[in-house]
Order: C-alpha cells, then structure tokens, then sequence
C-alpha cells in the first residue's frame, strides 16, 4: 500500500500528468461552448429523420445530451492521454536511470510492478471522473436537464431515457468507461516495461488503438468476423450499452469479461517482463 | 350484333346520371362536416401520445395541445415532446371541398352506421400529400378514418373515436398507424445497402385527448411564440 501511495505521488508530482486533465477540461469546455452557439444546427441534423413526421418541442439539447455526445469522442483522445502517463510509469525509470536504484531496494520487483500498475489504473479512474464531472457540471448550467435522447445519427432510431434514470445510466456508463480504458492503461503499461524511453510505448498503444479501431469499422465481411477478437470493439460499446433500452446485461457483463482478461493477460506479460529485466547492461 | 354495340354505347350514358350523383352526393359529406364544425374557432386539450415503434422506444408523453381554426397549431410540454404531424390532431378546417379534387369510392357500414369513403386529391401541393382516403360517418358527419399517401411513399392511417364537449364532437382517441420509409442520411453505408430500397418502419401511435376547453379565444399572438425543440 506504501508503495502505491508513493507512485501516486510520484505520478502526480509530474507536470506531465496534469497535461491530460488541462487538455479534457479545453475539449470539454470548447466542444459545450460551440454546442450552445450551434444549437440550432445540433438538433436539426439530430432530429432530421423525424422531422418530416413529427413536431418535436422540449429541451433536448440538455446535459445529459451533451455528456453522452462528448462521450463518443472517448474512444480516440482518451486513449492518448492515458497512454502519455501509463506509458511512462516504467519507462520513465530507465529514462531518468532510476531503475536500478529502485530494484535494489527491499520491496520486491512484484510488488514494484504491482504498484505502478495498479497507479496508472488509479490515474485512468481519476481522469474519467474528472472528465465526468467536467461535462456534467459544466453541462447543466450551459444547457439544463431533461430526458435523454439516444439516437444513431440519420436513422429512424431513437430511444428516450426518463431524467428520473439518467444519473444511475449515465455513473453505470462512466464505470464502464473506466474499465474500458483500464485496457488501454494496461497496453501502455506493458509497452513501458519493454521500452527504454516513454515515446514508444505512447506512440505504440496509440497505433494498436487506431489500427483495431480502423479495421473494427471496415464494412467488409473480412473485417467483419475480425472484429469480435478486437478489444477496441468492447471498449466502445461497454458504456454506451448503459444508454441502451433496456440495459442488455448479459452482452455487458460478457464485455466486462473479455476487457477484464485483456487487463489480467497484459499485466502478466508486464509482470513476467519486469520480473525477468535485466539492469545490470 | 348493331343492336348490342348500341347497348355498349349507351351503357356509359346510363351510368353518368349516378356517378354525378355519387360526385354530388361526395361534395355534401364534406360540406357537412363544414358546416358541423363552423361554429368551431378554437380549442385546448390535453394529449397523452403513446409509442408502440420498434425503432422509437419512448415511453408515455403528455403535452397540452392548442388549434385554432382554420390552421394554427401548438404544443406545449414540460419535457421533451414528440407529437405526430399527420392526422394527430383534429383539424376540421383540413378538408375544404374546394381545395380538393373529389372521387367518391364507395358505401360502407361501420359499427352499423352508414359511411363512405371518398377520396381526396389536393388541387395544389399539400405538405407532400399525394392524396386522402376519408371514411365518413354519414348520419353524424364525421370522419371515421383517414388515410393519408405523400410523394415519398409515407403512409398513415388515422382511426378516430369521438366524444361530445361543448356541443361539439371532438376526438378522445386517434390511432395512427404508420408506414414510413426509413431514410439512412448519414454514417458509414455498407455496399449492398447503396442499392437496396430504403427499410420501411412500422407501428401505431395512440393518441388520447381529455380536458378540452372550446372557444376559449385563443389569440393569433399566442401561436406565434415557438414551441421549437431548443
């Protein structure tokens, strides 16, 4: 435990870290900023395949909207900003030529490798509920509440959540985000432990994200049966399945599985590959 | 063999005299209906839409609904409110025989009172409509059903219950069936879908109106506030 406390503190002493929380709080802040002001536009492109057949009033560009919409975009700067500090937590170490001084210190390699991992997992918890809290709290003042409306853009396919069931929906959801990126922090976790500097485990779980997720949306038959062996394809629809109607349980529950064996596989290998690192070269 | 070319000939003589009557006969339901409702300016109830679509799970919405004659409509909801544009509410100003070309299709019984059905094309373009089909209670003057064709292939088919309020017979209930094409305007189309006809989308919509008040004096003013989605 002492160990954990002391790379959290580590982690959080580092300016790098803080990069992540000013970059989601400017995104937040632009992407609500720029819906206010485009309103109008938002709800009608939302909304066009009912217009013709429905006169639609009420608040529904509300926070709760506006939550899940930037929600969507999690999938692709999450990642980053969660590779830039996972990546980093062992890398950092041969960087600086602190991994030596570490290793040799009473705490054994097992428990080191634990620690730093369970912190980058703690890092990706907070920085979800930071991006949480953003959108939600910037969101209600900016646009009210209301009930959700969860729609695939262009399609006849709409699906109205009560306000009544939004918090819970929407806490479930941002749960299910953070083990979705838990996979994403345990990927750069495993770079770090085979990298000598932090550039590359970065770079190299950004291009696994991007790739799986590219080749997760090819519409061809090929790409099709590829996909359930992707993890990027679990990652994206655990949480938006909390704003489904009703909630599928069994299709999230076997999403949670399958993130949680990917997290359980890429820290064994991680554990396997600091266990047998060798310092002395 | 003279004598039989001659029946033929005849034989549409012999029915003109009908179909003018049955042309006559369909100009009449309509002015009933006219004159029925002519004393009819405004009116506000409330509506509780229900939602019985595949594709559009909401649950129940409540709104309170204001028309005044002949063609000014309003909504108004606390929470976010989807009412259906086509045959969800009661406009008896909709159906002005002048406006329309009239055919006359048939005589009918429902629930045991006589009806017709006439049908209506619009003599200018209507909103998309290519036509109405209105079943009529002929001894209440009302419409029973109506059905509605646009241009794009949208159908829907209104069946409406009424009540009495204010010495007027308005509706307490409207099914609408709907059959609409699903047009996909955006995201990724996979390569089959490019040629395939649009997916129809099917369902029923009910509508149940209660608390009317009539001529209450609902002003112009009144209609013009928005009730856009924001």
């Amino acid at each position: 435990m002492k160990l954990f406390w002391f790379e959290t503190f580590k982690t959080f002493s580092r300016w790098r870290t803080y990069i992540s929380f000013t970059v989601i709080a400017l995104i937040v802040i632009l992407t609500e900023v720029v819906m206010k002001l485009s309103a109008n536009e938002i709800v009608f492109r939302m909304l066009r395949p009912f217009q013709k057949d429905f006169l639609i009033s009420g608040n529904v560009l509300n926070a709760w909207f506006v939550t899940a919409f930037i929600m969507n975009s999690l999938h692709i700067h999450i990642p980053f900003l969660i590779a830039l500090v996972a990546g980093d937590m062992v890398s950092s170490e041969a960087t600086s030529g602190t991994i030596r001084f570490l290793l040799i210190r009473p705490p054994s390699r097992g428990r080191i490798i634990t620690a730093k991992y369970l912190t980058a997992l703690s890092y990706t918890a907070i920085l979800v509920v930071f991006f949480a809290s953003v959108c939600v709290c910037l969101g209600l003042p900016l646009f009210g509440s209301g009930d959700l409306i969860v729609h695939h853009y262009g399609r006849f396919d709409i699906s109205f959540i009560p306000e009544s069931e939004i918090p819970i929906r929407i806490g479930l959801a941002f749960i299910a985000a953070i083990w979705s990126m838990s996979v994403v922090a345990s990927l750069a976790f495993l770079f770090s432990t085979l990298a000598e500097n932090s550039i590359g485990p970065i770079i190299g779980t950004m291009a696994v994200v991007i790739v799986f997720l590219v080749l997760g949306n090819l519409p061809l038959d090929f790409f099709r049966t590829l996909k359930p062996y992707l993890f990027t394809t679990y990652m994206i629809n655990h949480w938006q399945q909390f704003l489904n109607i009703p909630i599928p349980w069994p299709e999230i529950g076997r999403s949670a599985i399958i993130l949680g064996l990917h997290n359980a596989g890429l820290f064994l290998i991680a554990f396997y590959i600091f266990k047998r690192k060798d310092i002395k070269s | 063999m003279k004598k039989i070319l001659l029946c033929l000939a005849l034989l549409p003589l012999l029915l003109l005299p009908q179909w003018i009557e049955a042309q006559e006969d369909a100009f009449r339901y309509l002015e009933s209906i006219e004159k029925k409702y002519a004393g009819l300016r405004d009116y506000t109830a409330e509506v509780m839409v229900h939602f019985d679509i595949e594709t559009f799970k909401a649950p129940d919405m409540q709104a309170k609904l204001y028309y005044k004659a002949p063609d000014k409509m309003k909504v108004e909801s606390k929470k976010v409110f989807f009412f259906p544009k086509e045959g969800g509410y009661f406009n008896p100003s909709l159906f002005k025989k002048e406006d329309y070309e009239i055919k006359f299709l048939e005589r009918s019984t429902d629930d045991g009172r006589k009806a017709v059905k006439l049908k209506l094309t619009p003599k200018k373009a209507k909103r998309n409509i290519q036509h109405f089909v209105l079943t009529i209670d002929t001894d209440r003057s009302l419409i029973r059903e109506m059905e509605m064709t646009q241009s794009d292939g949208r159908e829907v088919r209104a069946v409406i219950g009424y009540g009495k309020f204010d010495g007027f017979e308005l509706p307490t209930h409207i099914q609408l069936k709907l059959d609409i094409p699903s047009y996909e305007t955006e995201g990724v189309k996979e390569f089959d879908q490019l040629i395939q006809k649009p997916k129809r989308v099917t369902g029923t919509i009910e509508i149940t109106y209660s608390h009317y008040k009539v001529n209450s004096g609902l002003s112009d003013e009144f209609f013009k506030e928005t009730g856009s989605p924001k």
